[in-house]
């Protein structure tokens, strides 16, 4: 019994600090959401699910989350190919490689505000270098069309090299005579891929893929610099109609409501992934 | 976000006491990060601490971004933070500051005598239930800059309506190879709003009037279509408008790319820099109307108010008088060119001999309008610039846009009841 207590005691300033900076801000955030709190107009009062069912009814929610949802899969699918096949290539023996493994890394490193500034620039449909090079006046940021899919782009840019890095080291820990012995057996390049190297691989994407989703799914920092939710909403995600309504509009109930949606789709997603790597250690 | 929730929780000014010099008080005075030199500023301050022995100034900046300032302010005043006692103020927070319960009324400021002498559009975004709340530090007012040599060579004058804007522009685009007609700021955000309220106000229209949404009329429907159709109809305006703001069209004027720019007084400072490619050959004007209507000119500018938590406040008051006296405006607009919100100080020898460029300014200032006075602006905002946006990408038209805009902001309006 001595020994059990004792290992209560260990993890109790862990389990405080957790309830102090998660935990009970996010059960506030929940409080919030059931209120009608607005600073400017000293109105505090508890209003139930009435958020929520105004939420049901917002079409800049739908549109928000419409967004959210088409950003996530659109950039995590591509960062994941993208990144998988820089990760294979960057696995083979060559020369100068710790050179180009570190190259690769740069616009990881690159702080997002400072990425999106540097591609809105780049996207300028007057003097961007991209309209230049492809000789053509895309109005990139300016049309609803296209817009979001220049975050995608930008979202894609930065963080490729973070998936390619992780499926790196998977594929490092895989023996390499797995891989002979396939070929041996007469399995071509992509037989040994496809029958020895991804199955061993599908955990460590499978992180990589938890870890993409989650981030892609509460993107604020590339949209609201690139565009800050324009035109026309057309970039707006839920995460950038959160925090207007929270700190520009001072609709703390309101935004709350819209944080738990955010709280609950992520946690959503998060259990499916883990359900996902359960079954394969299984 | 979660975490700056959390500061929200405790209203009222705090008591806690702030490691105080014993033998004086210092007042902090938090307002924008002043883009360039900040060694007038710095000057200026320290003629206030020789006038007022006792007082010190601590000089503290917030980001140059409007929106941080606001999110900063909203925070602490909430939180009841004495931490500082006089603020920078946009002008479309006063209303809703004051409604907050955050700031100390400034009526003692500026006496009816004086008030006179303040443009009427910062007097009127100041105040809110017939009192003042801030007093008009230095002002601003949407202009046009036009390329004098090029109306020179093809005759023209600067337009009066937005329709010979569009004579000229085309005319003149088709004679000069790469020449864009007319920039202005269409990205979604509130330089948006205040470009659309200059052309719906043209043309006789607005948002509210008397305290009622009037936003879906049929002059606003025409003004909100011209815009979308100075781009796809009459073509004098590129497309990227849609995602520029101020110094994205200041670059491709200075640049000599554009015969007409919508901006702000500010860049007629940088086009008259040595190096600029325009120099000497830029006009300003007041901006054009429809047949009918008149000049309407958006308001911008700061103020400054004090927060109702000051432990100094006569203090506070007198540091606000003496940063908006005539000879602290003046010294702002001879140093960092801050344009006075004093008229009289538009007659004044000195300043107009130094800068010829603010006696143009004075009447496109008397003009100059507030966006919507109410202390419901920034939810309004968040209304209109979607909108607005929507409407001149095309998205929706702009009678569907206005009536969305009628709807929500008719909601908005509500929230009290």
């Amino acid at each position: 019994m001595k020994r059990r207590d004792g290992r209560y005691i260990f993890v109790a300033p862990a389990i405080v600090l957790l309830s102090l900076v998660t935990i009970y801000p996010a059960i506030y955030v929940f409080i919030l959401s059931l209120r009608r709190k607005m600073l400017i107009f000293h109105i505090s009062r508890f209003t139930g699910l009435d958020n929520y069912i105004f939420l049901l009814k917002d079409d800049r929610f739908w549109n928000a989350l419409w967004n959210t949802v088409y950003f996530t899969a659109v950039s995590v699918s591509l960062e994941m190919l993208l990144g998988l096949g820089i990760a294979l290539l960057l696995n083979r023996p060559f020369a100068a490689k710790g050179m180009v493994r570190a190259a690769v890394l740069v616009p990881w490193a690159i702080p997002t505000v400072v990425s999106a500034r540097m591609w809105e620039w780049i996207f300028n449909s007057d003097f961007g270098i991209l309209n230049y090079l492809l000789g053509m006046k895309i109005n990139w940021l300016g049309n609803p069309s296209w817009a979001l899919h220049a975050a995608i782009f930008a979202d894609v840019w930065k963080t490729t090299p973070f998936v390619a890095i992780l499926l790196m080291a998977g594929l490092q820990v895989i023996p390499r005579e797995l891989g002979q012995a396939a070929r041996i057996d007469g399995a071509g390049a992509w037989g040994v891929f496809r029958h020895v190297t991804l199955p061993l691989l599908k955990p460590v994407i499978l992180v990589a893929l938890i870890f993409r989703t989650l981030d892609a799914f509460r993107v604020f920092d590339v949209v609201y610099v690139l565009t800050g939710g324009g035109p026309a909403n057309s970039t707006e995600t839920l995460s950038v109609y959160a925090y207007k309504v929270l700190f520009q509009t001072l609709q703390f109930g309101y935004g709350s409501a819209l944080s738990v949606v955010v709280f609950l789709c992520v946690g959503g997603i998060s259990i499916l992934y883990i359900k996902l790597l359960s079954g394969i250690r299984a | 976000m979660i975490i700056l929730l959390c500061l929200l929780i405790f209203p009222g000014c705090s008591d806690r006491e702030t490691s105080e010099k014993a033998h004086g008080t210092v007042l902090v005075f938090k307002h924008g990060k002043i883009a360039g030199d900040p060694g007038p500023l710095r000057r200026l301050l320290a003629r206030f601490e020789r006038e007022n022995p006792g007082i010190e100034v601590s000089d503290e900046t917030l980001p140059a971004s409007s929106d941080a300032q606001h999110q900063f302010y909203v925070i602490n005043l909430e939180a009841g933070s004495a931490d500082f006692d006089v603020m920078g103020l946009d002008v479309i927070w006063v209303p809703e500051f004051a409604r907050a319960g955050w700031l100390r009324e400034t009526d003692r400021l500026m006496p009816q005598k004086e008030r006179d002498d303040f443009f009427p559009g910062p007097v009127e975004a100041v105040t809110y239930r017939g009192k003042a709340w801030a007093v008009p530090w230095y002002i601003d007012a949407g202009v046009l800059y036009y390329r004098k040599d090029l109306l020179d060579r093809y005759g023209f004058k600067p337009p009066g309506t937005w329709q010979e804007l569009v004579f000229e522009s085309q005319y003149v685009t088709a004679m000069e190879k790469g020449l864009y007609g007319f920039v202005w700021q269409g990205k979604q955000y509130e330089g948006l709003v205040c470009n659309v309220l200059e052309f719906l106000r043209s043309n006789g229209g607005g948002v509210l009037s008397n305290g009622r949404v009037v936003i879906d009329s049929p002059a606003n429907r025409f003004a909100l279509g011209f815009m979308r159709d100075l781009i796809v109809k009459y073509r004098v305006t590129p497309p990227l408008v849609t995602t520029a703001d101020e110094e994205s069209t200041r670059h491709i004027f200075g640049n000599g790319r554009a015969l007409f720019m919508r901006n702000w007084p500010y860049a007629w400072n940088i086009f008259t820099v040595e190096n600029s490619q325009v120099r000497g050959r830029v006009g300003v004007a007041p901006l054009p109307a429809f047949p009918g209507g008149r000049s309407s000119p958006t308001l911008g500018g700061w103020q400054l108010g004090i927060n109702r938590c000051s432990r100094h406040p006569e203090a506070a008051e007198r540091f606000v008088r003496f940063m908006t006296s005539p000879s602290s405006q003046k010294y702002l607009a001879l140093t960092i060119g801050y344009k006075p919100t004093r008229k009289s100080l538009y007659r004044d020898h000195e300043l107009l001999a130094r800068q010829p460029f603010i006696a143009g300014l004075y009447g496109i200032l008397m003009n100059a309008r507030s966006r919507p006075v109410t202390p419901y602006y920034m939810m309004m905002t968040q209304v209109l610039q979607p909108e607005f946006s929507a409407a001149l990408t095309g998205v929706r038209k702009p009678a569907e846009a206005l009536g969305s805009v009628a709807r929500q902001t008719g909601h908005i309006m509500g929230i009290e009841q």
